[in-house]
């Protein structure tokens, strides 16, 4: 499955950039905060800060970079098949 | 404040004491409850699910949780516990804990064996009373948890759980001025809240910057006691404390 990535601010009340994260069919499966400086070990990560449906069971992770969560992404709806 | 270590600081008459009424002879009889006193560690297990233990622990210092783990591995806590709490008590009467207890801090702990509560219960049948009193009142605490954790949102939910803590300490001499040691990290609100750490994060940050916390270390000083109660939808009622100790 390929995804596509789309920047987008992220209203967290905090000053957080962020990626909408599509699929083949331009649906919306989540959104990733880009952590700020204020939390320690796992700022600049990439936070799960939203998702729908069909990613139900894969939690609310943070990833260190995109890659690893586009990766994460996608294995979980493969393993959904 | 850190836990007083003073022979006569016993938590568990102070805790009974806000909640029942105990003539001199029952305290006495507490102050004697035979114990194994322990020092543990912080983030340790005291006792596990599915364990069949012959005695309770009587927390005298520190912080422990309840907690219960999912198939997947996802840690909730159901309660946080302070000095004068037994956390498994219940296993008095239950044979099987179908919980874990672990440490949040260094702990002083009071292992007190079944045999000899089920002696001090047959020979002063009110502090019988009062265990059972203190049963239900935990029971209107996970109630309330459940309420919440399931309908009050960021802010609402942490200012709850700080409030509740808040009084609890107070019941049992730790809280002076509006301020106590609370060594909760973030990771273990998150367990207990249903928040991930970064949302427990942010919602501290924003307690800080509207003045409704102030922290130093793991030290909580709540600022403004009404403004805290108000966001947080606090009504002490489900604690039922003997006196007006709920103002904290």
């Amino acid at each position: 499955m390929s995804l596509t990535l789309q920047p987008i601010r992220v209203a967290t009340g905090f000053d957080e950039e962020g990626m909408l994260v599509l699929d083949e069919e331009q649906r919306l499966l989540a959104v990733l905060t880009h952590l700020s400086d204020q939390y320690d070990g796992l700022s600049g990560h990439w936070y799960l800060e939203a998702k729908f449906g069909v990613l139900e069971g894969l939690g609310q992770p943070t990833y260190p970079d995109l890659d690893a969560a586009k990766e994460a992404i996608a294995q979980h709806l493969a393993r959904r098949r | 404040m850190s836990a007083p270590f003073h022979p006569d600081y016993n938590p568990l008459i102070l805790k009974l004491e806000s909640i029942f009424d105990l003539t001199d002879e029952e305290r006495q009889a507490l102050e004697k409850l035979p114990m194994q006193v322990q020092v543990i560690k912080a983030d340790q297990d005291i006792v596990r699910e599915g364990d069949r233990p012959s005695r309770s622990c009587l927390l005298l210092s520190g912080f422990t949780c309840v907690y219960k783990i999912t198939a997947g591995g996802k840690r909730q806590i159901v309660s946080f516990n302070i000095p004068g709490d037994i956390p498994d008590l219940q296993s008095l009467h239950l044979k099987v804990l179908d919980n874990s207890v672990a440490t949040i801090s260094q702990c002083r702990v009071g292992f007190i064996t079944h045999d000899d509560l089920r002696d001090l219960c047959n020979r002063y049948p009110r502090i019988t009373s009062a265990f059972w009193r203190e049963t239900l009142i935990e029971a209107a605490i996970f109630r309330e948890w459940v309420t919440n954790v399931g309908r009050r949102e960021g802010v609402s939910r942490m200012a709850h759980v700080l409030c509740e803590l808040l009084v609890r300490l107070k019941a049992v001499g730790l809280v002076e001025d509006h301020a106590c040691d609370l060594p909760i990290t973030q990771s273990e609100f998150a367990d207990a809240l249903g928040f991930t750490t970064v949302h427990v994060n942010r919602v501290l940050q924003q307690m800080r910057a509207e003045g409704l916390i102030v922290t130093q270390g793991t030290r909580l000083t709540i600022p403004d006691w009404d403004r805290l109660k108000q966001v947080g939808e606090f009504d002490p009622t489900y604690l039922h404390l003997k006196s007006d100790q709920a103002a904290a």
